[in-house]
């Protein structure tokens, strides 16, 4: 097992490499740099100044000597600093002499997005599957008939419109939850309590929102992994035995219904640490999707590069824990790993 | 000042991508009626009420500034701030006429070259420290520095020879007479040198705590949420009448107007949606919220490739300059909210050629030109050809909502007359690195956002073609280059009229462009903010906002949530 996990974790190097190498010359097939954003299009500015830049940049090199600049500085874990946002770190805080404490771009937006996803991850995973599991109990009847409606009206709608929709009646018609950010601008003088209450207020929208748009996937997984266990021998025998139908099916069913939804969740990594561009937008939240899309509007390459390195470990970090849960919980798995 | 100004300029450059939803939700709720406020407290609104101080004034930018040094940040979303928190020498006062902000006077020598500034005395900056020329001499070095990388150092460049001779005084010297010198100072805000020298002006702490010499002074600015500024008791131009300007960055311009509605932000920038239907169709809105409109220094135009056939023929040029409906284009993309053109300067100033008038809509004499220039529809398909070949291009613009709905009603007078047009938008950065820079285009859409100074050199002479310059439609034209020198050199500002003047008759009659629309800049402030001038002057709306004021009875009792008591 160790051998595996040590033999897992070197790949993941050449693998980073390689997205890295990838991302890198992608971004840079995009015509255009930092140079020329909407700003720069101001007959005050001279063709000199934004020469200089790219000078400064190495935006002038080409774009394999780029690359290595960028990898020397990565063995040092030196994501560099942003070009548009006034040479902020991209990734972890620097100090400088005076003792100014300038926080990274990524370590202020990932635990904003982190947060909200996780908590909707939780609200759909909570309520997906007891719906899942009555619609397969209930498979054909109206129970069922009337989940899949419901989950197909949430998935069909648009996360935006809804989202304005409910904005506009919870905040502006009945004024009980505030409409945007994340907190209130007094946030400051509250205590304790009411910092809390003020916090859950402006991420009620934001979190329930995505999670009941998404609710349609995760319970269509379970209600199929539930039918396709209902099938199995051991349910019969099972039921067979005379146990009572509780016992069937969440004693025995279950478990074995629920372990494709450890893929779903390793899946979803990604999409938890991207955050969503138009839900940031929207309700002006500072978190990854809103950061990525700016800096890929503003050409603002080192923000790139940042997101899309530590997305991308991220994302294989996340791929091995969900492989190491799924032979946990699995011992067919596990017995596979131990052979291979 | 410039909040206004920024917040439509904004809001009139993004895509309105959500606005239709907003209308949507607008018209579908316009029966029922959400009262955040009692009929009382509206009625407060329309009271007249004494001027008085404090109070906090919310408003929302979709762009969060990277800092407040606006000489290195340099987009408008940082101007708008630091106007709040830096002064300049010098400033245009309501009617777009220089006065000093930092000096009590200022002289041009006889030669015309050199420019002395005499400080006000006492000036001090927000840490108590005394500002004085050193500092204005300082932040010179520092924009001109061969380390600053200032988009604006351009100006500065040219100064030869900068000189302090005592605490009080500041003068520049240029290699020849520079007549947009002064608006050059009326643009650099000063900073303070006890605080920076010795700083890289690129990653200085400075730039989020910075200490200025106006109104305000920096209290938080906490990162995507908002910042927070409060009055600055040593202000060296007096006391601004309102506490607190809070700034929440809310990059949506939907959730904007809902955070408007539901009176948890004071103003905002609007698009002609807004302005002309949603607002005026819901009473209680319309009773809270004061409707404002005005012109900017900018306009839409249509520019033609004059290095390629047959652009370079005026006739051809005229004549799609008459086939074009430009009121059409003004009525149904702008809903009314802008004017006709007929020179690049801002209608109703000093610069802006009161005589000429814009190309009317005349499709019979566009026809009667293309047919002189060799255009005739030989084959029978509705689309002229001259050597064989069919008057077709390409209409290029950026992914901007009303210029692409520009494009396509241009696109269908233009078949009217026998030239077939495609529409094609592209991605900005993509626009400029493929199109513009490499001079691969026929026609373009695009705009100008201009300063306030006449000098147009850089789009228009003849020596500002190299990639990345600004005359990229190649415009080659010696008695305009001739009208741009002299203008550039005369610091009279009578005989500088004239010299203007006449470059946009010259303009006018050559047609490099065809000017489409100069376009309001629309804006809608809470009637809780008292003093704003209605309608507005030159300067525009927000020329006084250190005199607006928020009478106590209309103030919020919790800044940021609702409720406006009622007595």
């Amino acid at each position: 097992m160790l051998k595996y996990l040590i033999k897992r974790v070197l790949w993941m190097i050449p693998l980073l490499i390689g997205i890295s190498l990838i991302s890198f010359f992608i971004m840079h097939l995009a015509p255009g740099d930092i140079t020329n954003n909407e700003a720069s299009f101001n007959p005050k500015t001279s063709e000199e100044s934004r020469q200089k830049l790219r000078e400064l940049y190495n935006l002038d090199k080409p774009v394999i000597v780029q690359y290595g600049l960028w990898l020397k500085r990565m063995t040092t874990l030196d994501f560099g600093n942003s070009f548009a946002s006034h040479q902020k770190p991209v990734f972890w805080q620097t100090k400088d002499k005076d003792g100014n404490v300038t926080k990274g771009m990524i370590q202020e937006a990932l635990p904003i997005t982190l947060m909200i996803n996780v908590l909707g991850l939780i609200i759909t995973l909570t309520l997906a599957t007891p719906l899942g599991i009555i619609a397969a109990r209930k498979y054909g009847l109206w129970q069922d008939k009337s989940i899949t409606l419901f989950n197909f009206i949430g998935f069909s709608i648009p996360g935006f419109w809804l989202s304005l929709l409910l904005m506009y009646w919870l905040g502006v018609v009945n004024n009980w939850l505030p409409i945007s950010g994340l907190h209130s601008i007094n946030y400051e003088s509250f205590d304790t309590w009411g910092k809390v209450k003020d916090s859950l207020s402006h991420l009620f929208l934001p979190v329930v929102i995505p999670s009941v748009t998404g609710l349609a996937g995760i319970t269509l997984f379970v209600k199929n992994g539930m039918l396709d266990v209902f099938h199995q021998d051991y349910i019969t025998t099972a039921r067979a035995k005379g146990l009572s139908e509780h016992q069937v099916v969440y004693t025995h069913a279950l478990r074995n219904a629920l372990l494709p939804l450890i893929t779903i969740i390793g899946l979803s990594i990604p999409g938890l640490i991207g955050g969503s561009v138009i839900a940031e937008t929207i309700f002006a939240i500072p978190g990854m999707g809103k950061l990525f899309f700016d800096a890929v509007m503003m050409r603002d390459f080192p923000v790139v590069m940042g997101i899309l390195t530590i997305g991308s470990a991220l994302t294989l970090i996340g791929n091995l824990i969900a492989d190491i849960a799924y032979a946990w919980a699995d011992p067919r798995v596990r017995r596979g790993v131990m052979q291979s | 000042m410039k909040i206004l100004a920024f917040l439509t300029n904004q809001f009139l450059k993004r895509n309105a991508k959500f606005s239709f939803i907003a209308t949507c939700l607008a018209l579908s709720a316009c029966g029922d009626s959400s009262q955040n406020l009692s009929q009382q407290a509206l009625n407060n609104l329309n009271k007249s009420y004494p001027s008085q101080s404090g109070g906090t004034l919310l408003d929302a930018t979709i762009g969060e500034p990277s800092g407040l040094i606006y000489m290195v940040a340099g987009e408008s979303a940082a101007g708008a701030i630091s106007s709040n928190i830096f002064n300049k020498l010098l400033k245009y006062d309501k009617n777009l006429d220089l006065e000093g902000e930092l000096v009590e006077g200022w002289q041009v020598s006889s030669d015309q070259k050199t420019i002395t500034f005499k400080l006000k005395p006492n000036l001090k900056w927000s840490d108590g420290k005394p500002l004085t020329s050193a500092d204005v001499l300082w932040t010179w070095q520092a924009v001109t520095d061969e380390k600053t990388r200032s988009p604006y150092a351009s100006d500065f460049q040219l100064v030869k020879k900068a000189e302090t001779p005592d605490a009080l005084t500041f003068s520049v010297t240029y290699d020849q007479a520079y007549a947009p010198a002064l608006d050059s100072w009326a643009g650099l805000q000063i900073l303070p040198k006890h605080l920076l020298q010795g700083q890289d002006l690129h990653t200085t702490a400075f730039a989020r705590k910075p200490v200025g010499s106006n109104y305000y002074k920096l209290d938080s600015w906490t990162n995507g949420e908002n910042i927070k500024l409060s009055r600055n008791p040593s202000s060296v131009l007096g006391q601004a009448k309102i506490d607190n300007l809070v700034t929440r960055i809310i990059p949506d311009s939907s959730a904007q107007f809902l955070e408007l509605m539901a009176d948890n932000i004071d103003s905002m920038g609007l698009d002609p949606i807004k302005y002309a239907r949603i607002i005026p169709a819901r009473p209680e809105l319309k009773q809270k919220l004061a409707l404002y409109k005005e012109l900017g220094n900018s306009y839409t135009y249509m520019g033609f490739n004059l290095k390629r056939k047959p652009y370079d023929d005026v006739r051809v040029r005229k004549a799609i300059n008459y086939a074009i409906d430009k009121q059409e284009i003004i009525d149904g993309v702008y809903l009314g909210l802008g004017i006709d053109i007929a020179s690049p300067y801002k209608p109703g100033t000093r610069w802006s050629n009161p005589d000429l008038k814009p190309y009317p809509y005349d499709p019979q004499k566009a026809k009667v030109l293309l047919k002189e220039a060799g255009f005739v529809d030989s084959d029978g398909d509705g689309v002229l050809e001259r050597d064989g070949k069919p008057f077709s291009f390409e209409i290029l613009t950026n992914q901007n909502k009303e210029r692409e709905k520009s494009a396509v009603l241009i696109q269908r007078r233009l078949k009217n007359v026998g030239i077939q047009a495609n529409v094609r938008a592209i991605e900005w950065a993509s626009f400029i690195s493929r199109f513009i820079k490499t001079g691969d285009f026929d026609v373009v859409i695009l705009g100008w956002g201009l300063g306030l100074d006449p000098d147009q050199f850089n789009i228009w002479h003849s020596s500002q073609q190299a990639p990345g310059q600004f005359n990229f439609i190649g415009y080659n034209n010696p008695s305009i280059d001739m009208l741009l020198e002299q203008g550039r050199t005369e610091l009279n500002p009578d005989k500088r009229q004239k010299i203007y003047h006449e470059f946009a008759r010259v303009l006018l009659e050559d047609s490099p462009i065809v000017y489409l629309s100069a376009g309001y800049g629309l804006s809608a402030i809470h009637k809780r903010v008292k003093g704003i001038d209605n309608p507005a002057p030159p300067a525009g709306v927000g020329w006084n906002t250190y005199d607006w004021y928020i009478p106590e009875p209309l103030r919020r009792a919790v800044p940021g949530r609702t409720e406006i008591s009622t007595n």
